[in-house]
């Protein structure tokens, strides 16, 4: 398939195309026309790709995004490749309907930077956020490139999919050097091991009551199935799982081509099974533990999988956590 | 880690799970159930935070099965519920649920019950956590408790535990309460037992403590030298419709509400820091607050810092609406009262001077509960007059209902060439910046029950120094031989003048909602 490029993309689907120096102002006249709207945000969500084809869909996860957690949105498509260097941006806002009357609205800024490197970047973003907000950067591209320490020295909370990764190795290095390094203080959030936050809350309820529990010591392996492409999340689980139970059981990651991204866990032993399964339409997982001659079942949310609803559900759990860093060499490891 | 805790929990929540419960609902065919409790079980289910192998028995005196029962919840939690209703999770959920026939005074009925939780337990394989939430009429409470205990229900089986939860209203005076409170103690240890206000469970009731203790720009200035005054609103656009008046008519306002949730509210504003967050710390300082209050006693003191009154037929929002002694149920010679305005004093360090007014009525011109904190004026405005700066002090109000959220009024100049002020608002609304819905407050409280939370609960010594308080208002209303006078003001008014006068004498107003 031929490469998209900007010709091909509906940019004015970005809103109101504006030039750089006058955003502020261009922003104060979106608002100066109706006043039944009222614009909210409590932090500044950026959104950072390389690939053009994601321009668009990223547009919507805004919108989706913005709907549940008002937000100044910075939307950056960079192509350092392309020439001759040019920056275009597009304002608009992403509204909703508020006790009927009013529309509570979110600001969104998008750029396109053609032959735009970290430093335009960089300051593209300093450059347009909502002061005393805090800065959640979802990126999206290598980290190895664009991704230096001045820019995430002020960064609150990154988000990385690492699923998406074609070289996970080398990016997990990045993001421990990021995070190792002096400034590296922000928090990470990887919606590959968002995606397993069903599957680990289900997992818990397995082996919630005592004769479980007691059993858990017998447990020897772990079936993990996937959708193609999540590979990363099955790992990162089987990790959590190891690290929990303090041992190391026997992996089998099966892939399927279709289906939720995650779509079975089963842990095994003798005369114990704990076992959450997700079918593909349902919003619901069955979950069944056995121990001896007792089974159990129940039915549990699946959570979310689109990337619109991990990102809304991310931003709803904002407390900083360290389990997920305390993993990643673990994960590193398993990936060689 | 001991043997017998679950690994995988530990990382998952910011709370702990509650384990394997069943929850008896006394009064489970009323209102309150189809209502509140079974829906904000099915949203705890939707979350995925309902504890495992969970059962609900709904003990009742009509004759139903299982199926007519859950039927019946399923009507209820089609209208009810938050998130809504899907089928695949009702079923699911409605698995969990029971019917239990027996009269609230019948012995061999709650040994029957007895039996069930056991076979529940055998089915589980291990002995589960006992929650009995008496949802039924405050008269029922005492033979529902006793008959508990005479069927040994009231202590917990295999090292589990068995807490009652009350529903208001817990007494209906001092001495009712601590009957109540000596038939609970006899039943279930304090510990174990957790009095419900709603109140309590609403986003921006809990708020106030983050408000004030997490947040440097606020705590400093919490205190006489720097507010001049709090007021706290509950007012209610309707009247006593759906045959309320039954009830409300042997309550009033000062009762149904302010010994419970006004109070509950005027202690998180004024209550001092806790050193830490246990139910018992928190609570330890409301109580400190409840009996800091300045006793109100005899006809005279009552007269000059409590406001009563009726209303009369008028029109709410454009709606006629009849007098409060013409309302459905009530009677017509009621003394009554559907409106009541407090000045209260807290005896402490921190509040000395500062009045505290509390105002709640039925009939008024909107529904809305908010605290407003008023702060003093600075010493001297060089570029005003004393006129410039009526009603303009800088005012911080706390939003409970509806559109949950803060406010904070602060003076600016007006653009041009004069020094003109003028007020602007500084709004934060929960539902403007956070789109996702806030739970309901049951949810909230009942998830906080099951595992063992009890700090948005009111404890003994809460409950019955409030009474304390109350009930010197209601011995000179209704036992003195000068009691104060029942003013009366129109439906859709903001409550009678003397509520104003109340307030002017002191050189204040209330705050316009």
């Amino acid at each position: 398939m031929p490469p998209v490029t900007l010709n091909d993309i509906e940019l004015d689907r970005l809103g109101l195309e504006t030039p750089i120096s006058r955003i502020d102002r261009a922003l104060k006249q979106l608002w100066e026309g109706d006043e039944a709207k009222t614009r909210a945000s409590i932090t500044n969500l950026a959104i950072y790709t390389e690939d053009s084809c994601q321009l668009m869909a990223d547009n919507e996860l805004l919108d989706h995004v913005a709907a549940q957690h008002a937000c100044r949105a910075l939307l950056i498509l960079a192509l350092p490749e392309s020439q001759p260097p040019r920056a275009r941006a597009w304002i608009q806002a992403l509204c909703r309907p508020y006790q009927g009357k009013q529309v509570v609205c979110s600001e969104q800024i998008s750029f396109v930077l053609e032959g735009g490197d970290a430093t335009q970047v960089q300051n593209i973003v300093f450059a347009n956020l909502d002061s005393d907000l805090p800065l959640v950067v979802w990126w999206q591209a290598d980290l190895a490139k664009n991704f230096e320490e001045h820019f995430y020295s002020r960064i609150d909370t990154l988000i990385i999919d690492s699923s998406r990764w074609e070289d996970p190795a080398r990016q997990f290095d990045v993001l421990l050097a990021a995070l190792n390094s002096e400034t590296g203080g922000f928090d990470v959030r990887d919606l590959a091991w968002t995606r397993s936050h069903f599957m680990r809350t289900a997992l818990a309820t397995c082996f919630q009551d005592a004769t479980a529990c007691h059993n858990l010591s017998k447990l020897q392996t772990i079936r993990i199935t996937h959708r193609k492409g999540q590979r990363t999340a099955a790992l990162l689980l089987a990790v959590w799982i190891n690290q929990r139970l303090k041992g190391e059981l026997k992996l089998e990651l099966i892939e399927k081509e279709t289906g939720p991204a995650l779509q079975g866990l089963v842990l095994e032993g003798p005369g114990v099974r704990g076992e959450v399964r997700r079918e593909c339409e349902s919003c619901f997982v069955k979950v069944s533990s056995t121990c001896g001659e007792q089974t159990r079942e129940e039915l549990l949310p699946a959570d979310v999988d689109t990337d619109a609803e991990l990102v809304t559900e991310l931003l709803s759990r904002f407390h900083g956590s360290t389990l997920y860093s305390s993993m990643l060499p673990y994960v590193r490891s398993m990936l060689k | 880690m001991s043997e017998l805790e679950n690994p995988f929990q530990e990382t998952l929540l910011s709370r702990h799970r509650a384990e394997p419960c069943t929850v008896v609902i006394f009064g489970a065919t009323g209102d309150l159930t189809h209502r509140k409790l079974i829906p904000a079980f099915y949203n705890i289910a939707a979350e995925g935070d309902l504890p495992p192998q969970f059962k609900v028995v709904g003990f009742a005196r009509r004759d139903k099965t299982d199926e007519v029962f859950r039927a019946e919840l399923e009507t209820g939690n089609r209208q009810n519920s938050r998130q809504g209703h899907n089928d695949e999770l009702w079923k699911s959920f409605s698995q969990s649920i029971h019917y239990h026939r027996s009269e609230f005074e019948d012995l061999e009925g709650y040994k029957a019950l007895g039996r069930l939780l056991d076979q529940f337990d055998a089915e589980r394989g291990a002995p589960a956590n006992r929650l009995f939430y008496l949802a039924a009429a405050p008269e029922a409470f005492k033979p529902i408790l006793e008959m508990i205990r005479a069927a040994g229900l009231n202590e917990g089986k295999g090292g589990k535990w068995a807490r009652v939860v009350c529903e208001k209203p817990f007494g209906k005076d001092l001495a009712s309460a601590q009957s109540l409170n000596s038939v609970v103690a006899a039943t279930f240890a304090e510990k174990d037992t957790y009095r419900i206000d709603h109140y309590l469970g609403k986003e921006t009731a809990q708020n106030i403590m983050v408000l004030r203790f997490a947040n440097s720009i606020f705590e400093p200035n919490w205190n006489s030298r720097y507010i001049d005054h709090v007021q706290i609103t509950c007012a209610e656009n309707l009247g006593m419709e759906g045959g309320r008046g039954g009830y409300y008519d042997t309550a009033g306002a000062l009762r149904d509400m302010v010994q419970n949730h006004l109070f509950q509210l005027l202690t998180l504003v004024a209550m001092e820091p806790p050193t830490d967050l246990s139910a018992d710390s928190v609570r330890d300082e409301k109580v400190k607050v409840i009996r800091a209050l300045r006793p109100l006693v005899g006809p005279e003191a009552v007269g000059k810092n409590v406001v009563r009154a009726q209303y009369t037929a008028g029109s709410v929002n454009g709606v006629a609406r009849v007098g409060y002694r013409q309302e459905d149920r009530v009677n017509p010679e009621s003394q009554t009262e559907p409106y009541v305005a407090l000045r209260l004093m807290i005896d402490t360090w921190r509040w000395q001077g500062v009045p505290f007014y509390i105002r709640v009525g039925k009939q008024l011109p909107k529904k809305a509960t908010e605290i407003s904190v008023h702060f003093k004026r600075p010493p001297q405005v060089p570029f005003a007059t004393a006129g410039m700066l009526k009603n303009s002090e800088n005012t911080l109000v706390i939003r409970i209902q509806p559109d949950e959220g803060i406010a904070l009024r602060i003076l600016c100049k007006q653009p041009g060439q004069a020094m003109r002020m003028q007020q602007v608002k500084m709004d934060f609304r929960y539902s403007s910046s956070f789109g996702k819905a806030s739970p309901e407050a049951y949810e909230r409280l009942l998830l906080d029950a099951v595992a063992g939370d009890a700090t948005l609960f009111a404890r003994r010594d809460e409950v019955e120094n409030a009474w304390k308080f109350i009930d010197e208002i209601e011995k000179a209303w209704h036992k003195s031989d000068t009691p104060p006078t029942m003013h009366e003001y129109p439906a859709g008014s903001w409550g009678p003048k003397a509520a104003d006068d109340l307030l002017r004498a002191d050189g204040r107003e209330w705050r316009l909602l």
